[in-house]
Parts: C-alpha cells; structure tokens; sequence
C-alpha cells in the first residue's frame, strides 16, 4: 500500500482523539546545530479544519489494526473499516517532512492494540527514539501510553515523550465493563501513576533527564454512556489532585460508521462539550471546586456559561467592588477575565476604577454589570431576582427540529 | 506643526521623540507621516536643535512597549507612541495601561503586533526545493508570506531555532530575511530574485499534506465558524490546505455530517478482525 493511502487510513482513524496541544514543553532549539526542531512552552495552531479544530501536531495512529472490541472506537475489530500500518521509519519520515514544511510542531502517535500491550508499546517507542536520537528531533511528541504495558516501557516512553497520555475514555467501571471488555479502570490508573512517579521523581532536579515535561493527559468520552457532567467533573477533579495531570479532554461522542447497538446513534450536543470545557478549565485556573459548580443538579446548564450559573447561585457574595475585593474574588465576577484581573489591579494601584475602565477593558460587561460596583457605579439590578436575570443573560439556543418518529 | 519622517524605522522615531521631548514639544504639534506632505494643513517648523533642557526620565519597560507597538502598520502610527511617552515623561503612566484611552489602544497595537507574530510562526509554509536547485542556490527551503505589520525582522528567529543548519528564506511584499545555516541577512527592501524564488517553487511532494489536512477533518464536528474566527481568511490564500476547505464544508453539508468519517476511507474495503486473533501476526495481514 502507498504511503498516502495509509496516511488517509491512519489519520483518519486518529481524530476522534481532540488533543492537539503542543505546549508546555521545555525550551529547545537546533540552532547552529545538527538534527531539526524547538519548542519553547507555547503551543503553536499551524491551521484549522473545517471543524474549528487545530492542527498543531502530526496526529496518527501506527495501525489501525486492533485486538480490542469498545464499542465506541471506530478502529474497534468487529468495525468494517480498512486498515493499514506504518513501519515506525514511514512515521519519522512524514513527521520530518511536514515539520520542515512548518505545518506541524510535533507527532502525536497512537496504536491500535496489536499482538500484546508491550509488543504494541514497544513500537511506538521506537518511533519516538529514532526521531529523537537517530535524527536530533527537538520537536514536540506526544505518545499515547498503552495502560497494560510494562511499567519499564512507560518510563521509557516518558524519557524520549513531552507529553504521555492514558485514556480514561469512560469515567465509570460499569461502563468500562459494558462497552469496553478489555480495559480495567484500575491499570489505567496504575499506568497513570506510573507517569506521575517518574515526574516526582525528576522534580526539582534540573540536572535529571527530563520525564514528561509538558505532563500528562488524559481524554474522556462524552455521551457515549449515561455519565452525567457531575460525575465527569468530580472524577476530573480527582485526576488533576491525584496524579497532577495537566489536562482532561473531553470528547463528545462523534458517531462511527457501521455503529454498534451498543452505543448511542446521535452525538450529544457540541454545546454540552463546550459547557465541560468551560467548567474543567474553572477547576484548573480559578479554583473553583467541582461541588460548587454543580450543587444538586446532575448536569452543567447549557443555556448559560458555568461561571454565571455560579454567580447567580451565590448572590450573597455580589456585587462586588473593583477597587477593593481581592484579585481571586475578582475572577469570579462573570465576564472578567484573568487577564482583565490582573490589568485592573495594576491599574487600581493608579488611581481609582471607573465604570468606563471596564469598557477599556473589554469586560464582558452585559453579564458583568449586575455584579459589580465601582467608584462611578452601582447596578440597579442588583436587587433583581436571579431566574429574571437568567431570562436576561441566557444564550440564545438554536431551535430543535422536531424528530420525525417522535 | 512640525512634520517628520522616520522612514518607519523604530530607532530613526526614537532620536527624534527625544530630541521633541527634551525641547517640550507638544504632540499636538508635531505630525509623522511617510510623505512629508501627508498632512496638508501642516505647515512645516524645523526641529529644533540639540537634545533640549527638560531630562525626560520614563520606565525602562515603556521603551520596549514603544518598540513593539511600533511594528504595527496603522494611522497615526508614530504619533501615538509620542503621545504616550509624552504623557508618561510628565508623570502620567496611566497612559501605557489598558484601562486608559490611549493606553488601550497601545496595548491593542502590542497584541495585534504579537498575534501576527504568531500568524507568521503557524502559518508560514515552506516549499523544500530539489537537491541539484537545492544546491544552486543554497537553500534548502523557500517561504512566501504577507504579514500585516512589520514583524518579521524581530520574529523571524524563531524559525533558525527549529531548522537547524537548513538554509531558508522567506520573503514579503517588502521585506525579506535569508539563513544561510549560520546567519541571518534580514533585508528591509525583499530582493525581487528572493520573491521569485519563493513564489514559484514547484512543490511535487504537495500531496502528503494535503491528504492528511483532509483526513484529519471531522465532518460531523462541522463549524466553519470556529475556523474563521482562528484562522483570517487572508492567510488561505497562501496556505496548500486552502482551497480544500470550500470542498470539505461543501461535502459535510450534503450528508457526509451522519458520522466522522472521510469519504475516501469509507469508500474502501473494510476488514474486520477474527475474535480471540491474539496470536494473528499483523504483519502478515494482506494490508
């Protein structure tokens, strides 16, 4: 088979995986020097498809070719799909020649699983050290970690990878049972902490071979099982304090051709994705905790933005003054950015905060303007019951078709 | 009115602001344009001789503001930076914060100049010339860009970073910058061979990419939207995956949206795989 027809194959069977992320690794370069590639920290979008996703990294799998039977994988054995493999030498050479091209900053390499875990482990290993040491690759690579391999073989990977990620895919053991037969919530986890000892072990040690620099990840599906967002919440929540991942992605369960019973025929809302998202990175740069974002309720609202949902939860704590409440206080008014933070507090220690200030800014300010109080102002609405204030702020939702069989 | 030219040149701007700042020279009064002319009303004063008696003393950090926010092409480009050094020299520093007026809109200029800085990291595209033209002319890859400010004199290192000792050139509709493996010669003026060069390079090996680019797209995520707002649509133009986009929407549209898959996968024929196969050797799979 030619090498653009496995191409085709092999990534096309890689995006249902949404990390793209190249950041987060150490500084690199080449300059004035054999081999090829840098990385500095920050992420790179070298395009977009037509899905609004980024391309930021070569992503594929070596084979398609897979022993296992989830339900909700394309590559799964029982799918009709064509399959194809790379030798690891045909993923070097196309991650050299769309690097040299500026059209990636790395690879992100995955597998089916072919004959054994560790036989499976082992060859993307090899991909990853003929870059890094046969060709000086100081580029981004991003291995995805076979939870029943070998331990030995997942430090290996950590020492030549940026980033290692496990797949927790579904975020309760019933659910694993049921549409993934062959995978145990327990050896992801213990994959997981394997990558997690070999980061501490290197911590603080700046002359220690790098392990992991740019973290681990993991990606959970969305949709595909009954799960609701509290449940997905808390268990990322549990992930970021127990084995310090850097990300959880969330996927929302794409159909798949020539789909099983199993699972479900229709994806869940993009916008409930989004709402996740949204909540996860409150949990990473805010510090929120996932109990507060969702008290009773089981699901995120999808009509309003997590952070104004808390806000009109807690209108004890509002309005709040801008030249006074503390920078965290601050973050959580809605429509006020970090950033926004940050740049009003270097600016109250000038002077006093106006109403217009915020304007300058770009505050979101329709959603800021019943939270807060400043030198110039006071909301009106700040007496104003929380259901009316939802009426007024609530997103416009697209209107459903009604379903022709009810 | 006095009217300057700085030829658009950071340093050239930065002599003559201090010579003004040192005399007190109003902004009102002073005018940059690229044509002496430009502004009609302005009837010319000379600038006065010597540095001048005030001792202007500013944050060492405005300086580096300055010279960022002067890389961005746009009206009043260099009276603006006057404005606001003039105002903070007098004590005002409230002018180089977002929340202030003018302040913002320096700020804006100094994101919009690092955000094309970025645009020229992602998006520029580099075309490898065959080895005997390789040779020729000692390059090994060429690159055509047009960056909306002049930002790749002060960006364009990134690039000697992740090459290595490949040789590469990009060129501009002004500007230009070649690394020969060792140096950088950045040249304010593109020479028009360079553009050449860049612009007609034959590019057998286009495919690969393409098909990736294509295959990578997921149809039943459409959002066309998202990938506008991320990716302007004055770079598709110069982008191998551009002209694929049109057709990829056009097909998500008409019924490839049912699931993820690319229609030239679903095309082929598919192999499912035995159950219980654990000893199947995938090597010897007809593939």
């Amino acid at each position: 088979m030619q090498l653009i027809a496995k191409l085709g194959i092999l990534a096309d069977a890689a995006k249902y995986d949404a990390s793209c992320a190249s950041s987060g690794a150490p500084k690199r370069s080449s300059r004035g020097r054999d081999g090829l590639g840098a990385t500095d920290g920050m992420g790179i979008c070298h395009s977009y498809t037509p899905d609004g996703r980024c391309v930021s990294l070569l992503k594929v799998l070596l084979t398609n070719f897979c022993l296992y039977d989830c339900q909700y994988c394309v590559n799964r054995r029982s799918s009709n799909v064509p399959r194809a493999r790379f030798s690891p030498e045909e993923v070097v050479r196309l991650t050299l020649d769309f690097y040299r091209r500026n059209c990636i900053s790395g690879l992100f390499l995955s597998s089916g699983i072919i004959r054994s875990a560790d036989y499976t482990m082992e060859q993307l290993i090899r991909v990853a050290s003929l870059l890094r040491e046969e060709h000086g690759f100081r580029g981004y690579i991003h291995l995805k970690t076979i939870p029943d391999a070998d331990p030995l073989l997942i430090e290996e990977a950590g020492r030549l990878a940026d980033r290692l990620s496990v797949n927790i895919e579904l975020p309760t053991d019933a659910s694993l049972e049921r549409l993934a037969p062959e995978k145990r919530a327990s050896t992801i986890r213990q994959a997981m902490s394997v990558i997690h000892h070999g980061q501490q072990a290197v911590a603080g040690e700046p002359r220690a071979p790098r392990f992991t620099p740019a973290g681990q990840s993991t990606q959970v599906i969305v949709g595909a099982d009954a799960t609701d967002d509290s449940a997905l919440l808390r268990n990322a929540e549990s992930l970021y304090q127990g084995y310090g991942l850097r990300r959880v992605y969330y996927s929302a369960f794409s159909p798949i051709p020539d789909s099983p019973s199993s699972v479900p025929l229709a994806a869940p809302p993009l916008l409930r994705e989004h709402r996740l998202y949204q909540a996860d990175f409150l949990l990473r740069g805010y510090g929120y905790k996932a109990g507060e974002l969702l008290g009773e309720t089981g699901n995120l609202a999808l009509d309003i933005d997590p952070k104004l949902a808390w806000a009109l939860a807690n209108r004890e704590v509002f309005p709040l003054d801008v030249n006074r409440a503390e920078p965290a206080l601050l973050a959580r008014i809605p429509g006020i950015g970090l950033r926004s933070v940050q740049r009003l507090v270097a600016l109250r220690r000038e002077r006093r905060i106006r109403y217009d200030d915020l304007i300058q800014l770009r505050c979101v300010l329709d959603k800021a303007r019943p939270f807060i109080v400043t030198s110039d102002y006071r909301p009106a609405q700040a007496e104003l019951r929380s259901g009316l204030l939802r009426a007024r702020l609530r997103e416009p939702q697209a209107p459903v078709q009604m379903g022709l069989w009810g | 009115m006095i009217a300057l030219d700085c030829g658009d040149d950071f340093a050239t701007w930065r002599d003559q602001a201090r010579q003004l700042l040192g005399h007190g020279i109003d902004p009102a009064t002073v005018t940059w344009g690229q044509a002496r002319m430009d502004d009609l009303l302005a009837v010319p004063t000379p600038l006065p001789a010597g540095t001048g008696p005030f001792r202007a003393r500013v944050p060492a950090a405005l300086l580096a503001q300055l010279e960022q926010a002067g890389r961005y092409r746009g009206e009043q480009r260099w009276n603006l930076l006057y404005e606001v050094l003039w105002r903070v020299a007098h004590g005002d520093r409230t002018a180089m914060l977002a929340g202030d007026r003018l302040g913002s809109e320096m700020q804006r200029r100094i994101r919009q100049v690092g955000r094309e800085a970025h645009h020229l990291h992602a998006f520029v595209r580099f075309v490898p010339l065959p080895e005997a033209l390789a040779e020729q002319l000692q390059l090994d890859l060429v690159a055509y860009h047009e960056p909306a400010h002049d930002i790749l004199d002060s960006a364009c290192g990134h690039f000697a970073d992740r090459l290595g000792r490949q040789r590469w050139l990009i060129a501009t509709p002004l500007d230009g910058v070649r690394f020969d493996g060792q140096h950088l010669d950045y040249r304010r003026q593109c020479p028009e061979q360079w553009r050449q060069w860049a612009r007609n390079a034959e590019d057998p090996d286009a495919e690969l990419w393409l098909a990736y680019y294509r295959h990578a797209f997921n149809p039943a995520r459409l959002n066309p939207g998202a990938l506008r707002q991320h990716l302007p649509g004055r770079f598709l133009r110069h982008l191998p995956e551009g002209p694929l986009i049109p057709e990829l929407v056009g097909q998500a549209r008409h019924g490839k949206q049912r699931d993820g898959q690319a229609l030239e996968v679903g095309r082929q024929r598919g192999k499912r795989i035995a159950s219980g196969s654990h000893s199947t050797n995938p090597n010897e799979l007809n593939l």
